[in-house]
């Protein structure tokens, strides 16, 4: 509204050194490479990567906290939006990605903390300088397992706090797992060997109200006859 | 539910078998039976003459008693068609301001939707909670119920028509209307819920702190009639609309309307039953007639709140003009009765009404056959027959109103009250709600010292004038 | 798949009966807190109070459950709990191609869907480094600002609804009806569209589209104008949403913020500006920014943002030009190995996908990061001090959407 339409458009707020042509294939800010590896060059894991629009840079969980500082406070780099935090299963180890916005480069900037064992994920957690990154590392926790060290609230967020098991990991297997496509190979009903978890006795659980009455594959950590009904608090009359 | 004995299962197994319908029709059955055979009884030995004479006697010596008992039930009939009615209007202006319906199906133009929310009501199962205190939860609709409902009984409807001619009638209804937060508050503590808890500590913060703007803004009146009693009040607004005290106290009436929406719980202060807040308040957990009630309770407030509004403020049963004035300039004779005095008629009376009825029914079912091309002679005369009888109770309220000096009163009151009625659910529908601590810093910081205001210029003014009469 | 225990026999089978005593709605959980902050938030200070808003409350925008800490009416603090609506929506994905995945994300923003189903569109598309025909990219920004419409007239209606207006939230339905008429005339569908296709969009532009598009939007102008007026002045509105949940502009980056609470503040962070996507580079609009980062800011720029989305529109209409709606793809798409991060502006927010394939034609892992989620969590930080009635104000201004929230 205002400006008349033959102008050609120039974004806002960014280096104009952009092109126009906003393909998905356009190269990318290779200066941004550059600085990274000079500034952050020993805490990195592993080379600086760009593809597309997105630089990618590698780090192991013990040097997290500082690389994010100094990506988030350096007046050089200003990347002050957190855009995603997410945590990812790779099969072997556990990664958590976070992407940021900084509004002096056109990229997105990508670090993966990458190499966390599956049976003791710890990562520092970011809290300290994003706030809101706590409820994305709630999920992490919630979805993986991963332990984000200095988050004051890591608890379940969207599991029932005393479920067991974390979902998104590529050995929690859904019930109904024989959508698998057919270019991929047999489907999962097909198999000659079904996992042990689907022949397990499916468990009536006795605790009162919390979660369903129904034990999936995934409930495998829940043991028969565990019956709830801890201390319930001194309470407050009614709900 | 098996009795113990055979006499016991006589009773209760055909009991048991039969519908809602039989379970009212049958007792009353027995009863018409019971008092037929009573009467029969008394016929034959005698003794009815004596019966009469002296139940005659004793309603004699007691007719004041009898007044306030009938009055008393008149008063608690009317609240529910009341209630419909404005329930309807809810229903429908609302609907209007949204730009939709409403209900247009039940009924004519959905008119029948209330009376079908009504028995929804009933028939709602009707539980009390765990852990709830029994019988405050129990009495607390009744509370509010009948704190709404003893208040009409002060409210003069039309010339002679109301239910107690108190002295101090607006004292009373202030006092007894202020009863209904005890209610609320039972309602709020008893449920077993941390939402009625909250919904019924709102309330009473919310209608304790507007019952002093309420009461403070009608002294005004007070001072300007002299006489608390509300016939006297409506009296001395009598002439023409510039009489009315809207006009001579508007900072007043001003302020007793908004203190009146407060009271009642409406928007934009409803929000003790606020619904996206606290789901229904101290109502949460109320279901079935208890629920009712409530919902009743709250509608009658809404009349009773508009009609004080039309009794204090807007002259009660007096028209805006008096037509007297307009009918002698066109010489219209008022007694109209002359003409209909059907004694004149001797035997030609029973020819009207045997010949007459069916003439006018059929003229009218011609009529309307004739102008409506696609309905059948039948339908037309039955559509006849509805208009014969609209004309006939038009053509005898009519007289009514003539003869009849209430009827007129009666009419103003109930548009005036009926027309507030539908202003207040005209504010539900546009307004959102305020804040509790807004609400209460309204009532103190702003409404008070301008009821206040409003008495002492008042009480100033009635000085000034007096002493400017009295020197002249 | 059905196996003994989920055959319900009856329903006073004494299996399935669970005994449940009223103190599970506690709000309260039954067992000791875990963290420090479920410590700090369940002990109780003399006087306050634990109340459950929710999850089945008028109020909550889907199943939200918030446990207050109040002390009398004033809001001490306060602790969202999610998980619902939870549909494993992320895991589901995994199992499914990438086509099936359009479909499993389309309720994750319900309301306004088109930008759900970006999701896997955008990231298989950078995957692949596809060449999206420019007239679907043009029909994909005129569908994704129709949506944005309809979800800014519900989030209007919403938060008068949530201050106790009954009216304005027929007002925006108004808008929303023609708006879904249209999009059926165009997909077929009236609330999860289904429309976005990996290298395209489903279906061109139809007659009975375009002929109601054109009506409506010769009076929408004029008519959203016109229905703001009952509420934009109105005293009680503007005192209960003025100074409400204030947000300044280094808490809003700190709480992760984007979208129009982050806007609201001050900071003109837009996707379709800050990092543009699809054909929004072509076209001209601004960023309607606000200062003050209350209630009544965020609100008032939702209209402002529908005004703008009109003029996109408007544009898209006059350049929009001929050719495929969608591009050449085998049937069995086998996405090649990487990862890609795609971010757009969605009507709550910045939407982000990050997807990782390993060559099938599976995705490996699609995180989709929803607004609302991040969101939320200044609900936690703005709403202690303020009345319980301010946290319905506050939670409605920030427009949250469950399904998303939950995924």
């Amino acid at each position: 509204m205002g400006r008349p339409p033959g102008r050609p458009h120039r974004p806002r707020g960014r280096l104009t050194e952009a092109p126009p042509d906003q393909s998905r294939s356009r190269p990318t800010d290779t200066a941004l490479k550059r600085r990274l590896e000079a500034r952050l060059g020993d805490q990195l894991a592993g080379p600086v990567r760009a593809r597309h629009d997105t630089t990618e840079i590698v780090v192991g969980p013990g040097n997290l906290a500082a690389v994010m500082r100094a990506l988030r406070e350096d007046p050089a780099f200003r990347f002050e939006l957190l855009a995603d935090l997410s945590g990812v299963d790779t099969g072997t180890v556990l990664q958590v990605v976070y992407h940021l916005w900084s509004p002096l480069t056109p990229d997105w900037l990508r670090v993966i903390a990458d190499g966390l064992p599956r049976e003791d994920p710890r990562v520092p957690s970011i809290t300290f300088l994003w706030k809101g990154a706590e409820w994305g590392e709630r999920e992490a926790y919630d979805m993986f397992g991963i332990i984000f060290e200095g988050n004051r609230d890591l608890r379940r967020i969207y599991m029932p706090p005393d479920f067991k098991g974390f979902p998104l990991r590529k050995d929690f297997l859904l019930p109904d797992d024989a959508a698998r496509s057919p270019g991929m190979g047999v489907r999962y009903m097909e198999q000659p060997v079904a996992p042990a978890e689907t022949r397990r006795q499916p468990v009536l659980r006795t605790s009162p109200g919390t979660g369903s009455l129904v034990a999936g594959a995934g409930h495998q950590e829940l043991v028969a006859g565990e019956t709830a009904a801890p201390a319930l608090s001194q309470g407050e009359p009614g709900p | 539910m098996h009795a113990e004995g055979r006499g016991v299962t006589v009773i209760t197994r055909p009991w048991q078998r039969l519908t809602l319908l039989g379970k009212i029709l049958v007792p009353l059955l027995i009863v018409f039976v019971a008092v037929n055979i009573a009467l029969i009884g008394l016929w034959a030995s005698g003794l009815l003459p004596w019966l009469i004479q002296a139940t005659l006697d004793v309603l004699g010596a007691n007719v004041g008693i009898i007044r306030f008992l009938a009055a008393a039930t008149v008063i608690l009939l009317i609240t529910v068609p009341i209630a419909f009615l404005i329930i309807f209007f809810e229903m429908k202006i609302i609907a209007f301001v949204n730009l939709r319906v409403g209900p247009n199906r039940i009924g004519p133009w959905g008119t029948l939707s209330s009376v079908v929310h009504g028995l929804k009501v009933l028939a709602k199962e009707d539980f009390t909670p765990t852990g709830a205190d029994v019988p405050v939860f129990t009495l607390a609709p009744v509370v509010v119920y009948l704190a709404a409902v003893m208040t009409l009984l002060v409210v003069p409807f039309a010339p002679g028509l109301y239910g107690f001619d108190m002295e101090i009638g607006l004292l009373y209804f202030f006092a007894v209307g202020g009863l209904g937060v005890i209610g609320l508050m039972m309602a709020g503590w008893s449920s077993f819920n941390k939402y009625s808890l909250l919904g019924g500590l709102r309330a009473a913060a919310g209608i304790i702190s507007y019952e002093l703007p309420l009461i403070l803004a009608v002294v005004g009146i007070v001072l300007l009639t002299g006489s608390l009693n509300l016939t006297t009040i409506v009296e001395s607004q009598s002439g023409s609309v510039l009489d009315w005290y809207i006009v001579r106290q508007p900072l007043g009436a001003l302020i007793f309307f908004i203190a009146a929406t407060a009271e009642g719980g409406r928007t934009p202060f409803d929000l003790t039953e606020a619904d996206s807040e606290i789901v229904a308040g101290f109502a949460t957990e109320y279901s079935g007639m208890r629920f009712g009630f409530f919902f009743f309770a709250e509608y009658v407030n809404v009349f009773i709140l508009s009609a004080m509004t039309t009794v204090l403020f807007l002259g009660g049963w007096n028209a805006p003009f008096d037509i007297d004035p307009v009918l002698e300039f066109f010489n219209i004779a008022t007694p109209v009765q002359a003409v209909l005095d059907p004694g004149a008629l001797d035997m030609g009376l029973l020819w009207v009404i045997a010949l007459g009825a069916p003439i006018v029914i059929g003229i009218l079912g011609l009529m309307v056959w004739m102008l409506k091309s696609d309905w059948s002679i039948v339908r037309s005369l039955i559509v006849g027959f509805l208009l014969f009888n609209l004309l006939l109770s038009g053509l005898f309220i009519g007289w009514l109103a003539i003869n009849l000096d209430w009827v007129i009163g009666l009419f103003w009151f109930l548009a005036k009250a009926i027309g507030l009625c539908a202003f207040f659910v005209l504010m539900r529908g546009t307004l959102p709600r305020v804040r509790i601590d807004q609400l209460m810093g309204f009532a103190w910081k702003w409404l008070v010292p301008a009821a206040l205001l409003n008495i002492f210029v008042t009480a100033g003014a009635i000085i000034v004038i007096k002493s400017l009469e009295g020197s002249l | 798949m059905t196996t003994e225990h989920t055959r319900i026999r009856s329903l006073d089978d004494p299996h399935i009966f669970v005994d449940t005593p009223a103190t599970i709605y506690d709000a309260v959980p039954p067992y000791p807190p875990t963290t420090e902050r479920e410590a700090e938030f369940y002990s109780l200070q003399d006087g306050e109070m634990l109340i459950n808003l929710g999850p089945q409350h008028p109020s909550t925008h889907g199943v939200l459950r918030v446990v207050l800490k109040i002390d009398g009416e004033r809001v001490v603090d306060l602790d969202p709990v999610l998980g619902y609506l939870h549909r494993g929506v992320e895991k589901i994905c995994e199992n499914g191609d990438w086509h099936h995945a359009i479909s499993n994300c389309d309720p994750l923003e319900y309301i306004a869907s088109m930008f759900s189903e970006a999701i896997p569109v955008l990231v298989a598309e950078k995957l692949l480094d596809l060449e999206v025909p420019r007239r679907a990219d043009y029909i994909r920004v005129l569908a994704w600002e129709l949506n944005r419409i309809s979800s800014h007239a519900l989030f209007i209606g919403w938060l008068a609804l949530d201050l106790g207006g009954l009216t304005p939230i027929l007002y925006g339905f108004i808008e929303r009806d023609e708006i879904v008429e249209m999009l059926a005339a165009l997909t077929g569908q009236k609330l999860l569209f289904n429309y976005l296709r990996i290298g395209g969009v489903n279906g061109d532009l139809n007659h009975e589209f375009l002929s109601r598009l054109g009506d409506w939007m010769g009076r929408a102008g004029q008519r959203i104008e016109m229905q703001q007026k009952l509420i934009n002045e109105n005293e009680i509105f503007v005192r209960r949403t003025r100074n409400l949940g204030t947000v300044d502009r280094e808490t809003a980056l700190r709480m992760c913020l984007t979208g129009p609470p982050l806007r609201a503040t001050g900071i003109p962070y837009d996707v379709r500006r800050a990092h543009p996507y699809s054909v929004y580079p072509e076209l001209d609009f601004e960023i309607p920014t606000r200062t003050e980062g209350d209630s009544w800011a965020r609100y008032m720029l939702h209209i402002d943002e529908i005004k703008q989305s009109l003029h996109i529109i408007d544009q898209v209409l006059h350049q929009i030009p001929d050719g495929p709606i969608m591009a050449k793809l085998p049937r069995l798409l086998r996405v090649p190995p990487g990862r890609a991060w795609i971010a757009f502006e969605s009507p709550r927010g910045q939407y982000g996908a990050y997807g990782i394939s390993d060559g099938s034609d599976q995705p490996f892992r699609l995180r989709i990061h929803d607004p609302s989620y991040f969101n939320l969590q200044t609900v936690g930080l703005v709403t202690p001090g303020h009345l319980i009635a301010d946290t319905m104000a506050i939670m409605s201004s920030l427009d949250p959407i469950m399904g998303g929230i939950d995924k």
